[in-house]
């Protein structure tokens, strides 16, 4: 075990909690991802525990932690909670400075934000009151279909032209997907069509923000290629995908972990 | 803070928790009571008249009387306040006055009228351009129209006696100025939780019941040495109606000082000229048409952005929350150039939707977080 320090990020979100670790030289060290369970203080305990194991670094190399996500005011053993707009504005410039936008949609909440050249937040928008057109609802959607999540996107992209589905409410479009399948439609046309409502849901919220290249799509559904493919042509950009998109909040808090020393 | 401003705020707070109470006590004891909807009406004629001016407001919970006849896509603030009519929450009123302002409005008047024919509903429809002689002439026969009515309905209403309630008024709004100033200058003496208190409770009290505790909260403010003590971005709060605390202490929470505002029940109220000597109506004509437009109206020339942007630079505002009450469209179609406005005058702007029936939600706070963070540079973090 080393005892050199470490500055950690955590980012309890709804549907998973994530971590990432930095050293002092500034290279990252290791990240986490878990499934937020009941408890969200729990959930960030377990997914520290699991990315300092993965470092193989002990718990109190961690110097500095700061919280973020919906979850992070729970987290009582934290330095300092920065809220995840400005965690994924950070993270997404630290990997790429040219990044001006980025569009994020995680397990319950969808968020656009525009970016100054030099990285601060210009404007941003939440679409936070339901989960319709977030992770949540392509879960559902997988599930009623009898679908991994890992096969959503490419099969999505199957089909030429998509089925028509009008609301992006998780309730109201389940209905819509069982008739659809009542009445023959194919499941690749059904996916791609939730792929499209999902987009146009998440294209107004970009289009108040006012999108500028180079966007970058963060959280776990920026996984879904159909949905990827959609919102790329919607918004007549290119979308940069992290490698792992989903920690981009975690890194964002990392960075600011370290800042603070 | 001083012990006297501390029991002036409770005063003030104690009328708030109770919004009515002031107005029954003046109905028992004989005064009739009239509720108004909005800074557009005019109160100093109904107050002349002997009423005493009481502002109609939104409450929490739910609105099934008025979703039966009105339309999902109706503001809060007006199926709030329609429900409370329905329900008979308003039957100690005497006379409802509305101003014309939005569509919405306008038929929550009529559909109060039809619905509660036992009060009677007084509608100033003033022209919602607010300039040129033609405009001023209607209003001044709108504002004759009106004075008959509430005559027909009170006797003799003396144009001594109208004077005496514009003399009234103008003093309340120089005072609410002087609030205001000194709490620009130190937001610390007070919270803005505390300001709101005095400035919801300037609607719901009668001028001359207000005035005099307002007076004692300002002298004692005024008298307060220091210098103000303030690390926190400097907001000011822009919007519609905002009759909910509950966004007000939410704001403050996420770590905002609240140092003025371009608000209905706020500084839009009570940032209006002297009226000229002479002729009352044509006094109150005047002061309608010198009102900060509310995006119901309009005056050409008026740009409601650059008046925020040199309203927020007057008050070293760091930035400025819009509270947006959800489906009001005056407002929303007015905001896209308001924050281009702010944008280039370099003042960041939070656009907060609201509904005035509901408490504030817990995800307002991560928005006006991010939004003291966007403010606070990215080294103080």
């Amino acid at each position: 075990m080393s005892a050199a320090p470490c500055y950690a990020g955590i980012d309890v979100g709804s549907a998973t909690a994530k971590a990432v670790l930095f050293g002092r030289d500034g290279s990252m060290l290791a990240h986490a991802i878990i499934p937020s369970g009941g408890q969200l203080s729990l959930s960030a305990e377990l997914v520290l525990t699991k990315a300092l194991e993965k470092a193989g670094l002990a718990r109190d190399a961690v110097q500095t932690v700061v919280a973020t996500g919906y979850g992070r005011d729970t987290v009582t053993w934290r330095t300092k909670s920065i809220t995840e707009i400005t965690c994924h504005a950070r993270g997404a410039y630290f990997l790429s400075p040219h990044v001006r936008s980025v569009i994020d949609i995680g397990g319950q909440d969808s968020k656009a934000i525009s970016l100054a050249q030099d990285g601060s937040v210009r404007k941003f928008e939440m679409n936070d009151k339901c989960a319709a057109g977030t992770g949540r609802f392509l879960e559902v959607m997988a599930r009623t279909l009898g679908l991994s999540l890992e096969d959503f996107g490419p099969k999505a992209l199957i089909a030429d032209t998509p089925a028509k589905i009008s609301s992006t409410c998780t309730v109201f479009a389940e209905s819509e997907v069982i008739s659809l399948l009542a009445q023959g439609e194919t499941v690749e046309r059904i996916l791609a069509g939730l792929c499209a409502a999902i987009t146009q849901r998440v294209h107004s919220l970009a289009s108040r923000v006012g999108m500028a290249p180079e966007v970058m799509m963060t959280g776990g559904v920026a996984k879904n290629i159909g949905v990827v493919k959609r919102i790329e042509q919607a918004i007549g950009f290119t979308l940069t995908i992290p490698e792992e998109p989903q920690i981009i909040g975690a890194l964002g808090a990392a960075l600011y972990a370290k800042d603070m020393g | 803070m001083a012990i006297e401003t501390l029991e002036s705020i409770g005063l003030f707070q104690a009328v708030c928790a109770d919004p009515y109470k002031t107005a029954h006590k003046a109905s028992e004891n004989g005064r009739p009571v009239a509720g108004f909807m909005c800074s557009y009406s005019p109160q100093e004629l109904f107050h002349a008249a002997g009423y005493y001016p009481v502002r109609i407001t939104a409450r929490h919970g739910g609105t099934p009387r008025a979703d039966e006849i009105i339309q999902a896509y109706s503001c809060s603030f007006a199926r709030s306040v329609l429900d409370r009519a329905l329900s008979g929450e308003f039957e100690f009123l005497d006379l409802v006055v509305f101003a014309h302002t939005c569509d919405t409005l306008q038929n929550v008047a009529d559909l109060w009228r039809s619905n509660r024919p036992e009060v009677p509903v007084v509608i100033v429809s003033g022209p919602t351009l607010t300039a040129g002689k033609p405009a001023q002439t209607y209003f001044r026969q709108e504002l004759d129209r009106v004075h008959g009515v509430l005559e027909s309905l009170r006797g003799k209403i003396s144009y001594e006696a109208i004077w005496d309630s514009l003399h009234l008024y103008e003093q309340h709004r120089a005072m609410m100025r002087r609030l205001y100033a000194v709490r620009r200058a130190r937001p610390d003496l007070m919270s803005g939780q505390d300001l709101y208190w005095v400035v919801q409770a300037a609607q719901l009290m009668s001028p001359e019941e207000h005035l005099p505790l307002l007076s004692d909260l300002v002298e004692s403010l005024e008298a307060e040495n220091g210098e103000a003590e303030c690390f926190q971005p400097r907001v000011m709060l822009a919007g519609s109606v905002c009759e909910d605390s509950g966004f007000i202490s939410a704001i403050e929470e996420a770590g905002c000082t609240i140092v003025d505002d371009d608000l209905c029940m706020g500084s839009r109220s009570f940032l209006l000229p002297e009226a000229p000597e002479g002729d009352p109506m044509d006094a109150l004509t005047h002061i309608y048409f010198s009102r900060i437009p509310c995006p119901a109206f309009h005056r050409p020339g008026f740009d409601p952005g650059q008046h925020m942007l040199e309203r927020a630079r007057e008050a070293h505002a760091d930035g400025v929350i819009l509270l947006l009450t959800k489906f009001c469209d005056p407002w929303a179609f007015d905001y896209p150039q308001i924050w281009n406005t702010l944008e280039m005058g370099g003042v960041p702007t939070l656009l907060l939707e609201v509904e005035q029936n509901v408490p504030a939600p817990a995800q307002l706070r991560t928005r006006v977080e991010a939004f003291v963070e966007m403010i606070q540079s990215k080294d103080e973090l």
